[in-house]
């Protein structure tokens, strides 16, 4: 009984501020408080007519879908060589890849705005949000295609080679479809990572801004903080749909590789 | 039988670990050889390298006389069954088994009869259409014969197929394996690190210790005559005591603790014997306890039994003789009207010198 206490007390603590987030983006009223007016879904339709906020989507899928793959892509061959082959000093080399996951974002934001633009003197754009994010984001698409190897018998790629394949369609034809869930999966998680991210990218975005760094912008007036409300209301649901599939699809990955589940994100 | 492997002073080296060390082995085609030794004595490395997983730091590796040296494992005329299976578990049972076949030039209806036809010759007629990840261990085991034997290869590799499954299952398969092995006519080349499971199927083995060949011949001659201790100790039981070889001739003079002085053929020494002190290899069952009455057709010898171990089909004695240091051990078969002797009982043995291995 004390535990379900607590368990309900920790739940309110972490998910509550979230919860008020639908609440207020349906609220009939531009001062966020209770008590609540009415049920409205302007500020949705608001949302809609927004052209501003509709180039900060489109920059920032742009760059989620493109951090996405070169992250899944970086953390594929960093995976399989971890887990097929040994070399010395993978440890180390392991252990400097993964990193970027505990390094504050704000030291890499300032680090890499000082390389772009003091030392190589590059203008900002996109692209360097995306190298930025590919940056933070490998680290997390390396966890979860290791753990796909890991469940990987290393024989399955030997037996194909054994029987007559070559080493890339014994890749293609046995590993890749058995570590596919957790591509698919990674590149889940790498995209809602990099559509979220504020602080590199309002260091590093150049005069297009992204969604986050365009709904900072958007705090400085009041009126429009429902808009926010419904904005982010949106984002938590995709980003929990994603998170979700993400995780399903690497249970999956777990078991049709033969492997038992050794816990993932959720 | 001709030559199919040749090895010639085989290296290999993982870092400063020597794995393989200087091995030379002749393999005949249409044998079934057995690679045995305990976990670490290289044998699945020696495998891996017939099949082309691992290069080799010095040495050769020739198949049907030709140099193996830079041809990758996917065109040597070797196929492989896991000691994991291996089996494609995203792919059908059908998939697996004609995975091979993918670039070979057969039309579909031909591909198709070569699956079947590999599927029954396993015992799995019609399971085709299965998903391979639903089957059994014994079943999986099946599924990588017929996918390895489905390209026809010169010789098959085995890596410890048998030691996932039950015990039962186990002896069930080795009698299948070398009825298959009888049918199809390949050379099979199994790594094991059970003895029985060599002596029950092989037609030569090589047994291994620390990357060397320690002794290589037919199961009955390394079975009675082992050219060294280790071997002997590895295969079977042996009771050694010590002794002497006072005279070499067209027999061995043997004084023997407890036992006294016998003349041995000089097969028995397999190594050859030279003057002066020697171990005495004796195996438990080529001893015998004598029961009332019963008399040694050679030589008998007064003993206290030390222990029983009571197997069922067997009892196990170690029994302690005067002069002789260590217990023997004694296996003796349980026959109707035959008592189990108890700890302290005093008895007599029957021993043969054409039983004794000199070393």
């Amino acid at each position: 009984m004390k535990l379900l206490i607590y368990a309900i007390a920790y739940l309110i603590f972490l998910y509550a501020p979230i919860i008020l987030l639908p609440i207020f983006a349906f609220n009939d009223a531009t001062i966020i408080a209770f008590p609540l007016s009415g049920f409205t879904t302007e500020w949705f339709s608001e949302l809609t007519q927004n052209s501003a906020l509709h180039a900060a989507v489109q920059n920032s899928l742009i760059i989620a879908v493109c951090t996405a793959i070169f992250a899944t892509i970086l953390g594929l061959c960093a995976a399989r060589a971890g887990a097929m082959s040994d070399f010395p000093g993978k440890k180390g080399i392991t252990g400097f890849i993964m990193l970027p996951l505990v390094l504050p974002e704000i030291i890499v934001a300032v680090a890499l705005l000082v390389i772009l633009r003091q030392v190589l003197g590059l203008s900002l754009g996109n692209w360097t949000i995306i190298m930025a994010h590919v940056l933070i984001c490998t680290p997390f698409s390396i966890a979860i295609l290791n753990g796909a190897f890991g469940a990987l018998d290393p024989a399955m790629e030997e037996a194909a080679l054994d029987l007559g394949e070559s080493r890339w369609s014994a890749f293609r034809l046995v590993t890749l479809p058995l570590v596919m869930p957790g591509i698919i999966s990674s590149m889940l998680i790498a995209f809602t990572i990099s559509l979220d991210e504020f602080i590199i990218a309002f260091f590093l975005t150049g005069s297009n801004p992204t969604m986050p760094v365009y709904i900072w912008g958007l705090l400085r007036f009041p009126k429009s903080l429902p808009v926010i409300m419904a904005l982010g209301t949106i984002l938590v649901a995709l980003s929990v749909v994603l998170l979700t599939i993400a995780e399903i699809f690497r249970r999956r990955g777990v078991r049709r590789a033969g492997g038992t589940d050794t816990g993932g994100f959720l | 039988m001709t030559d199919l492997i040749k090895l010639r002073g085989v290296d290999k080296y993982y870092g400063d670990y020597h794995a393989l060390r200087g091995i030379n082995l002749t393999i005949r085609a249409g044998e079934f050889f057995s690679l045995l030794g305990p976990s670490g004595c290289g044998k699945t490395t020696l495998l891996r390298v017939i099949a082309g997983f691992e290069g080799v730091s010095g040495g050769t590796v020739m198949i049907s006389d030709k140099d193996m040296k830079d041809v990758p494992p996917n065109q040597r005329p070797t196929n492989m069954v896991f000691q994991s299976y291996a089996i494609f578990p995203h792919l059908s049972v059908g998939e697996n088994v004609a995975f091979g076949l993918r670039k070979s030039k057969l039309s579909k209806t031909d591909k198709a009869k070569a699956m079947e036809d590999a599927l029954s010759m396993v015992g799995l007629a019609g399971y085709g259409s299965r998903a391979a990840h639903a089957l059994s261990g014994g079943q999986r085991q099946r599924v990588a014969l017929a996918r390895a034997l489905i390209l026809k290869p010169k010789v098959l590799l085995l890596d410890e197929p048998l030691s996932a499954l039950d015990k039962k299952m186990r002896e069930h398969m080795q009698v299948e394996l070398i009825r298959l092995q009888r049918a199809v006519g390949i050379t099979f080349i199994l790594v094991t690190h059970d003895q029985e499971e060599a002596l029950v199927m092989s037609d030569r083995i090589a047994v291994m210790f620390a990357g060397e060949i320690g002794q290589l011949d037919d199961p009955e001659t390394l079975y009675r005559r082992p050219n060294s201790r280790r071997v002997a100790e590895f295969i079977g039981k042996m009771n050694f005591l010590p002794g002497q070889v006072v005279a070499v001739g067209e027999a061995i003079t043997l004084d023997v603790a407890g036992f006294g002085r016998t003349d041995v053929p000089t097969v028995q020494a397999p190594e050859g014997a030279k003057l002066g002190d020697a171990a005495i290899g004796i195996r438990p069952e080529t001893l015998a306890i004598l029961f009332d009455g019963e008399k040694a057709s050679r030589h008998e010898a007064a003993a206290v039994v030390d222990e029983v171990v009571y197997y069922g089909d067997m009892t196990y004695y170690d029994v302690r003789v005067k002069d002789v240091p260590e217990p023997l051990t004694i296996a003796m078969k349980n026959m109707i009207g035959r008592p189990v002797l108890e700890v302290g009982a005093q008895t007599r043995i029957a021993w043969d010198e054409r039983a004794i291995v000199v070393f």
